[in-house]
């Protein structure tokens, strides 16, 4: 029993070592000095893991140590979240996710946490941006004029939407502000789902991200009538935004984060988000594979302003979470 | 059609795959893939999610044709377990057992092997051909498939496998109703509700496919093989001296079966291009219509070439019709063409309608590569098919701690959890209860995989009908199926029936 104890106390000096080390190793610049890993909470090939993997590649070359993605998916990201929140916070795991998920989880409840369970380190990247679309064979050619058919025609006209998801708080907030009367109905979690179910006929609107309906609508099959976007999309500044068509409240704009364990150095954080400052807005390769792949324009926030910016998206979720449940 | 068939765009695809380290890359990925589906447990999709990150640093040709090739190497691997072993390598195999190892043990595993091969090889042929003429037209028809017609088509398999597998009806319809059951776990479709998730977070991502079929074929066959420790088998492969000569098959053998390839392709073509089916179930159906059309259906699962080449035919075939609207809309069809799509993705090929337009030389590259692998698959299954044999021969006290390592990477390999891993051992201790206690497996997995399907379908169906009643009238093709599985079920109630009475008289 004596040996156990003893052999306790060893561990955990040896653990309080280790951590001050790890503290040193942050102050007295060593930090980074072995792989870095870097959970992406979605899936491998999508938009998340895009951006997480093209970082982290980057990020190698900044920081001369490996940066290897993990994907942990499941659940909207929040499996990955709830299982790396208590991690170790040395600076060796970081999660790569998208903000606007980690928001809707915990307005909708699916989680019961937000950003402030971590130590945010940067956001990123901004997405192209959620977009309502019609068909190309149908009348409609703005917004307006397919919240006037739902008038015209209450609850008949189809709306392809996830339950849940941030495409039904944009509808539930179109319905409260502009009174339309849409008829609601599930078409599927992810947007390729929606976009199929819209060209097979089976609704008449959905709402989908930029990436997934751009071929569709230059082969003129869809129509985008406006981005949920606080602001027009650079690579397709003709769509005009939600709010310009007179949804005052309606914002989603879907950014992609980094984020460390709650308590990891302040000295790592700002590392790291100097790191990645310099990546996103001077590295040239950087700058063309996010345009040319996801239509993104580099965007990317320091420490401060990060933080500010999830907070103000989790108060607007929260706002929204009247619709969630 | 010009667009489609541009001819400077066709030489410089096939140019690119003519690129020898692409065709080394095509020939280690098909000779890797047939081990991966040869192995019981081990599987194609798992095969392509091992190699997916070591594409990303090679050229996109290179990444995407080496994919491709162990998605072919792999499902057709599953026909040598099958055969020799009575054990389908990979799930889609399952149908090759039928008549592949009763075939096996009258002593003709050579030809049983050389039906298998060939017939995978003319079933990708054929699968190619499909999705290169028919690709857009085929998702033309797909597309307009909506609600009705997915709660319908789902609904109907499900009643098609539970009465197929199994003498017993009442058994199968329980096994079926675990894996719905199972499939419940985690968030509800439509509403995100939590379901069963026990206060675990990590069940609220539901239980992973890939962690049930690990469980339910590797898992429970290691502690099959645990229990028969004290009595060992002698080795597995009882068959001496393995191999195919020539074909394995005389010309005249292979002939007849003419129409019985080109019927299991379009059925394995068909149920490929329906997301979320897969392999597993095209076989059962070619099986199945391949016995009803015959002229002798008694001499099914006694051993003859006709069951073998009905499942090997429509398993690889099926490749060929997944790819269509994973490559014209970006949608899989199966777990594996799910991979595939993020591997394409990582490459900057963006699946859609325009994908001809715009990536013309990578999709002739695609067909260019899965031409290359059926070649290769060909040759390897043929010439070194004692290599594969050699595999399976292995003692089991070797094998199996293997095996379960790789089960445990295979469940961590999933999405980086250690739950999983108890996820595969749960489904391993559920597969050897089931074996106990005389329940199918195969139910289980179809009915874990179609009633999440069909539960999301049907409740945007009640969505749609609400809006509107008569729509549905504007469904006939749901109507079909719903039909047709109403016909599926009485008639199996039938001869269950009858069956039973001739047991009873006896």
């Amino acid at each position: 029993m004596k040996n156990v104890i003893k052999q306790t106390l060893i561990a955990s000096a040896a653990a309080l070592a280790l951590s001050v080390s790890g503290a040193a190793n942050a102050a007295d610049g060593s930090y980074p000095s072995k792989t870095i890993t870097m959970i992406c909470t979605h899936g491998a090939g999508g938009d998340t893991d895009y951006n997480a993997r093209l970082i982290s590649r980057l990020l190698e070359k900044e920081l001369g140590v490996s940066v290897v993605v993990k994907n942990v998916t499941g659940a909207n990201g929040s499996v990955a979240l709830t299982q790396y929140k208590d991690e170790k916070p040395d600076g060796y795991t970081l999660i790569a996710t998208n903000t606007i998920a980690m928001a809707s989880n915990e307005a909708s409840g699916l989680s019961d946490f937000g950003y402030t369970a971590f130590e945010p380190v940067a956001i990123y990247g901004k997405q192209c941006g959620e977009n309502i679309i019609v068909k190309a064979d149908t009348p409609y050619k703005t917004l307006d004029e397919l919240i006037d058919a739902t008038k015209a025609n209450p609850e008949k006209i189809k709306l392809g939407i996830a339950f849940g998801g941030s495409s039904y708080i944009a509808a539930s907030v179109i319905a409260d502000e502009k009174k339309s009367q849409f008829a609601l109905v599930d078409a599927g979690g992810n947007a390729p789902n929606r976009m199929t179910t819209l060209l097979g006929g089976n609704i008449d609107a959905t709402i989908v991200p930029y990436t997934i309906a751009k071929e569709y609508a230059e082969s003129g099959k869809v129509r985008f009538l406006a981005t949920l976007m606080s602001e027009r999309l650079p690579a397709a500044p003709d769509i005009p935004t939600v709010k310009e068509c007179g949804v005052t409240n309606l914002t989603v704009d879907t950014l992609y984060g980094i984020l460390a364990p709650k308590g990891t150095d302040a000295a790592i954080v700002k590392k790291i988000n100097d790191a990645i400052l310099k990546i996103v807005n001077e590295n040239q390769e950087y700058k063309d594979e996010i345009r040319r792949y996801n239509y993104q324009d580099p965007y990317a926030l320091n420490v401060q302003d990060t933080i500010a910016r999830l907070k103000a998206q989790r108060e607007l979720m929260m706002g929204f979470s009247k619709y969630l449940n | 059609m010009a667009d489609f068939f541009s001819l400077s765009e066709l030489f410089s695809g096939f140019a690119a795959v003519a690129d020898p380290m692409v065709i080394l890359f095509i020939f280690i990925g098909v000779f890797v893939g047939i081990i991966f589906g040869s192995i019981p447990g081990l599987t194609a999709t798992m095969a392509i999610v091992m190699f997916l990150p070591m594409t990303y640093v090679m050229s996109p040709i290179q990444g995407v044709s080496t994919l491709i090739a162990l998605y072919i190497g792999g499902i057709s691997g599953g026909l040598i377990a099958a055969i020799l072993l009575n054990i389908p390598g990979t799930p889609s195999s399952i149908a090759t057992c039928f008549d592949g190892c009763p075939m096996a043990k009258k002593g003709e595993a050579g030809k049983a092997l050389g039906t298998g091969v060939v017939f995978s090889f003319f079933g990708t042929i054929i699968g190619i051909i499909v999705l290169a003429l028919a690709a857009p037209l085929i998702a033309a028809v797909a597309i307009r498939f909506g609600p009705y017609e997915y709660s319908t088509l789902s609904l109907c398999a499900l009643s098609l496998v539970i009465s197929l597998t199994g003498k017993d009806l009442i058994k199968g319809l329980i096994s079926g109703l675990l894996g719905i059951m199972f499939a419940t776990v985690g968030l509800a479709p439509v509403d995100s509700a939590k379901r069963f998730t026990l206060g675990m977070s990590e069940l609220t991502s539901g239980i992973a496919l890939l962690t049930l079929l690990i469980g339910l074929f590797a898992v429970t066959e290691v502690i099959k093989a645990a229990e028969e420790v004290r009595n060992p088998l002698k080795a597995q492969v009882k068959y001496k001296n393995v191999s195919i000569r020539g074909f394995g098959f005389s010309l005249k053998e292979g002939l007849a079966q003419k129409w019985n390839l080109l019927r299991s392709s379009l059925i394995g073509i068909v149920i490929g291009i329906l997301p979320g089916i897969g392999g597993a179930i095209s076989g059962m159906l070619s099986y199945t219509a391949a016995k009803n059309q015959s002229k002798h259906p008694e001499k099914f699962g006694t051993g003859i070439m006709d069951g073998i080449v009905a499942s090997e035919s429509a398993n690889n075939a099926g490749i060929g019709g997944a790819m269509i609207p994973m490559l014209t809309l970006g949608i899989p069809g199966d777990a594996a063409t799910a991979m595939l799509l993020g591997g394409l993705m990582v490459h900057q090929i963006a699946p859609g309608p325009l994908i001809f337009e715009k990536n013309g030389v990578e999709v002739y590259g695609i067909y260019g590569a899965m031409f290359v692998a059926a070649i290769a698959m060909l040759f390897f299954e043929l010439f070194g098919i004692k290599i594969f044999i050699r595999v399976l021969k292995l003692q089991k006290y070797w094998l199996m701690p293997i095996i379960m390592m790789l089960c445990i990477v295979g469940a961590i390999g999933n999405a980086n959890r250690v739950f999983d891993v108890w996820n595969v051992l749960f489904f391993g201790i559920v597969g050897f209860a089931m074996i106990k206690s005389g329940l199918p497996h195969v139910p289980l997995i179809l009915g874990f995989i179609l009633g999440p399907i069909f539960e999301l379908n049907f409740r945007q169906a009640v969505q749609h009908y609400l809006i509107d009643p008569m729509d549905v009238l504007s469904h006939p093709i749901a109507i079909g199926f719903f039909v047709f599985t109403i016909f599926v079920v009485f008639y199996s109630l039938k001869r269950q029936k009858k069956e039973s009475m001739l047991i009873s008289e006896e």
